[in-house]
């Protein structure tokens, strides 16, 4: 057995980058180990097909908290960013299209031709959201309190926040306080009448959960995504080189402050003694000892395979169990010959409008619909859908003149009713290009070669528990002082000296960087205790 | 009848007005603010809350008048199990199906039902020998698909109901004597209750507690002096308990009755 290390990170995914970082600079010696070729997670870019490269999975950022991209100079170690001028182009089934351009001035003008009262409403929406997500924001920074015997800090942060709500005014507090367990499509509705905007705005509630636009809570993840970003569609940002570039980045800033990164580094335990974590046994039989261990993966895979359950109470293995974590996204990358020609872009030109992102998500009860199918075991045969087609912004992606499409597809449940997804993953490529079909009919002829991944992939090559792509549902009951569990929300576990880091604690919010950054603080204020 | 942004008391149809030193409204809020208070009363953003309250009624309820007692196949015969609550809801995915039906403006084909025999327990409420059968019904959308309506899908969806139950208690359509179904829409016309909603507004999260009606009036006042509310639109809602006339009683008292 080699010497003990400071601290061993299990996981290279963005948030166990930014945990090494932080840890780093407050004096620990991180060791990264990660179990896949490269680090980044759900946050990658590879080829999958000669010549052809893709944001694998994640293909827009959540976006990344500014302080952390400030603190960890990502830019510096050569990560940039475009941001399109088109936001959202959403596509309807009588062959229009809704266009929001990402300038909310430029986005009112286009949404006037369908209504007047919406463009108006448009940037009330934006700013309501802006005032409200930043409050929100502030919250997202918190550690949650211990809610059994805050301490000062707990205090002063939800008095803090407190204060912040009451400063939003009489008509922004009810707003915060009626909108968390709303439906967002009641949410949407409220505001405007126009059924694709009300429809493209709400996927946002749904995006990455097991709730449909009409389900309760579906305004709370609309929240939270809104809380960095208050564009009311949400933002696109591409990196260039992919979501990958991100992580790349973020592995230098850790290297560069004395983080270690080793790659093809499986864990295959952590090792507990006497109810402290003592260190962990790699897949290869190599044992690593350290002062402390904190995990990156999700909560069940951390708690349930790699910690031997004999070190949990009963009670705590129950609630583990219980905490939700089945996907219902599934991921298609396709390399195309050109771009596809879509029927409601033909006239006005189609190449620059498909910088953004494309959403097929034409009415709320449309989306509705494919929500009901994934309830009972089936993925959509009419899902929606969001495209993204970076080489048009990165030509490096794609030999010339060629180009790739990602597509996130939901639903598809990770536990299917009839067949396995290897029976049946083949069946959710047809569905999502025929879709994508009935509004650019030239767009099968496009197709070179497409990767499909299902929730079965996520978990089995990405290593998402469930298929997850968030490490556990965002909602009500497992958010904030919930996330994952109540009680442990603060990034301990019951076992000392393991932590958590990842997606599964708070905020959880998606490729944002802050799950990371919170734990760290907290793990590096109680190592030092 | 508001005198400088006071309540003084109330008109009737027929024309009578009697006055008072406070009025109670235990009707929803979109009956008292909207129907019987002229507009101008009212400042925007409270009324702007009313308007968004939401109601939408999902049930019905089919009262029948029989000539027996229904023998279902589970457990034939007379017994102890007619005598309480009988629900047809055999799984979670058979409910969830009837709501997604009216989700999208059908009512359920296949209905959750809630069922008592009242005569069972109180004889009186019958003739010797006949029976009554109050059936609760979901889902049935005060809204509907367009194209339907609810006076000509009424005797459908009572024939629907009772169909159902005949799947579980064959007998049912042979001792049926009488039939009443109440709709959404019927329960609104008849009963006051807007958009046929059983317990005058939904009780979602963001309708509760302190957001009950309106965000800011949840203290039964209402921005009219001497106008209260104290029905099941404010805290703590719907059902038979008597909690929000209570409540508003002693708010009442504690303002000094006027
Ligand atoms: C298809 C898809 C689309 C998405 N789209 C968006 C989006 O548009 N916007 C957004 O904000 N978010 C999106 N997300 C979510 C976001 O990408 C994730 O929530 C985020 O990247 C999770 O980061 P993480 O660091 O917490 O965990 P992960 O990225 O999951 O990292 C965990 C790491 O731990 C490693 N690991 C696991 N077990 C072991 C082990 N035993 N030993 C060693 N290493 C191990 C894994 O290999 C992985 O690298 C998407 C995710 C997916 C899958
Ligand atoms: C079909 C059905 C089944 C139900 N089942 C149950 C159950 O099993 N358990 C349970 O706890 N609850 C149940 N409820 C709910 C419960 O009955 C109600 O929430 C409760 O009775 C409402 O009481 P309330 O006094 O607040 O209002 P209401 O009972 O609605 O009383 C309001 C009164 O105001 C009158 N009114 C309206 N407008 C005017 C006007 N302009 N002038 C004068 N009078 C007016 C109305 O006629 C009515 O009498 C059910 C309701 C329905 C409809």
């Amino acid at each position: 057995m080699s010497e003990t290390r400071d601290v061993i990170i299990v996981g290279g995914g963005h948030n166990g980058l930014v945990a090494a970082f932080y840890l780093a600079k407050a004096g620990f010696k991180p060791l990264v180990l990660e179990r896949r070729a490269h680090v980044g997670g759900a946050a990658i870019t590879e080829e999958f097909h000669p010549g052809f490269r893709c944001s694998t999975l994640a293909h827009n950022a959540g976006p990344l908290r500014a302080d952390i991209v400030r603190d960890m100079q990502l830019e510096k170690h050569g990560l940039k960013f475009t941001t399109p001028d088109v936001n959202t182009v959403s596509l309807t089934p009588d062959g229009r299209a809704l266009i929001l351009y990402s300038d909310t001035k430029k986005a009112a003008q286009e949404i006037a031709q369908w209504s007047q009262k919406d463009a108006a409403s448009y940037s009330d929406f934006g700013a309501a959201l802006g005032k409200i997500g930043k409050v929100i924001g502030e919250a997202l920074l918190l550690t949650p309190p211990n809610i059994d015997s805050p301490d000062r800090g707990d205090l002063w942060g939800m008095l803090k926040t407190g204060r912040s709500i009451r400063r939003l005014g009489k008509k922004d507090m009810y707003r915060v306080l009626r909108w968390g367990p709303m439906a967002a499509a009641d949410l949407v509705a409220e505001f405007f009448d126009t059924e694709p905007l009300r429809a493209t705005i709400a996927a946002r509630g749904i995006f990455g959960t097991f709730l449909g636009p009409w389900s309760a809570g579906s305004a709370l993840v609309l929240m939270l995504r809104a809380a960095g970003d208050p564009s009311p569609a949400g933002s696109v940002q591409f990196p260039a080189g992919g979501a990958g570039a991100i992580t790349q980045a973020m592995a230098a800033a850790a290297k560069q402050v004395g983080a270690e990164i080793r790659t093809g580094a499986e864990i295959a335990e952590i090792r507990v003694k006497d109810g402290v974590a003592t260190g962990v046994v790699l897949a290869s039989g190599e044992e690593i000892a350290a002062r402390a261990v904190v995990s990156n993966a999700d909560p069940k895979r951390t708690l349930m395979r790699l910690v031997d359950p004999a070190h949990l109470t009963p009670d705590f293995v129950q609630k583990i169990k219980n905490y939700r974590c089945t996907g219902t996204v599934a991921k298609i990358n396709l390399a195309l010959s050109a771009l596809p020609e879509f029927t409601a872009l033909n006239a006005k030109g189609n190449g620059n409008l498909l910088r953004g992102r494309i959403q097929i998500s034409p009415e709320i009860d449309y989306l509705e619909r494919a929500f009901d199918e994934s309830k009972y075991g089936n993925f959509s045969r009419s899902p929606y859908i969001e495209i993204t087609i970076p080489s048009l912004s990165d030509p490096s992606l794609a030999p010339a003149g060629e180009h790739v499409m990602s597509v996130y597809m939901q639903y598809a449940p990770y536990k299917l009713k009839d067949g396995n997804w290897d029976s049946q993953r083949e069946m959710l490529g047809e569905a999502v290009v025929k879709t994508i079909s009935q509004y650019a009919p030239n767009f099968p002829q496009t197709i070179l070669s497409g990767q499909i991944i299902t929730p079965k992939d996520l978990e089995e090559t990405y290593g998402l528990t469930g298929g997850h792509i968030f490490h556990g549902e965002l909602a009500l009951d497992q958010f904030f002082t919930m996330r994952p569990l109540l009680d442990w929300a603060r990034y301990q576990t019951p076992v000392e000296r393991l932590y958590l880091c990842g997606n599964g604690t708070h905020p959880g919010t998606g490729l944002t960087g802050g799950s990371g950054a919170n734990a760290a603080r907290e793990i590096a204020k109680t190592l030092r205790k | 009848m508001i005198k400088n942004g006071r309540a003084s008391g109330v008109v009737l149809a027929n024309g009578d007005e009697i006055y008072a030193d406070v009025v109670s409204s235990s009707v929803d809020p979109r009956l008292t603010y909207t129907r019987m208070i002229e507009p101008g009363n009212l400042p925007d953003d409270f009324l702007e809350g009313v308007n968004r309250y939401k109601f939408r009624g999902s049930s019905g309820k089919v009262n029948m008048a029989l000539d027996g007692l229904p023998n279902f196949k589970c457990m034939p015969g007379v017994g102890a199990h007619l005598r309480g609550a009988m629900s047809i809801s055999p799984s979670v995915e058979y409910m969830e199906k009837a709501y997604d039906e009216a989700k999208y403006g059908h009512w359920s084909s296949h209905p959750y039902i809630d069922m008592v025999i009242p005569t069972l327990t109180d004889t009186s409420l019958a003739p010797p020998g006949k029976h009554i059968l109050s059936c609760f019904v979901q889902y049935a959308p005060y809204k509907l698909a367009p194209g339907l309506d609810w006076d000509t899908e009424k005797e459908k969806f009572g024939d629907n109901v009772v169909n159902t139950i005949a799947e579980y208690a064959p007998n049912i359509k042979d001792i049926i004597l009488h039939r009443q179904v109440v709709t959404p829409l019927d329960l609104e016309r008849e009963w006051g209750l807007s958009e046929g909603n059983i317990f005058q507004g939904e009780l979602s999260l963001e309708q509760l507690f302190f957001l009950r009606p309106v965000a800011g009036w949840a203290q039964f006042r209402s921005p009219i002096k001497n106008l209260y509310m104290c029905g099941s639109a404010t805290h703590p809602g719907g059902g038979i308990m008597g909690a929000p006339g209570r409540l508003a009683a002693l708010e009442i008292l504690k303002d000094g009755g006027a």
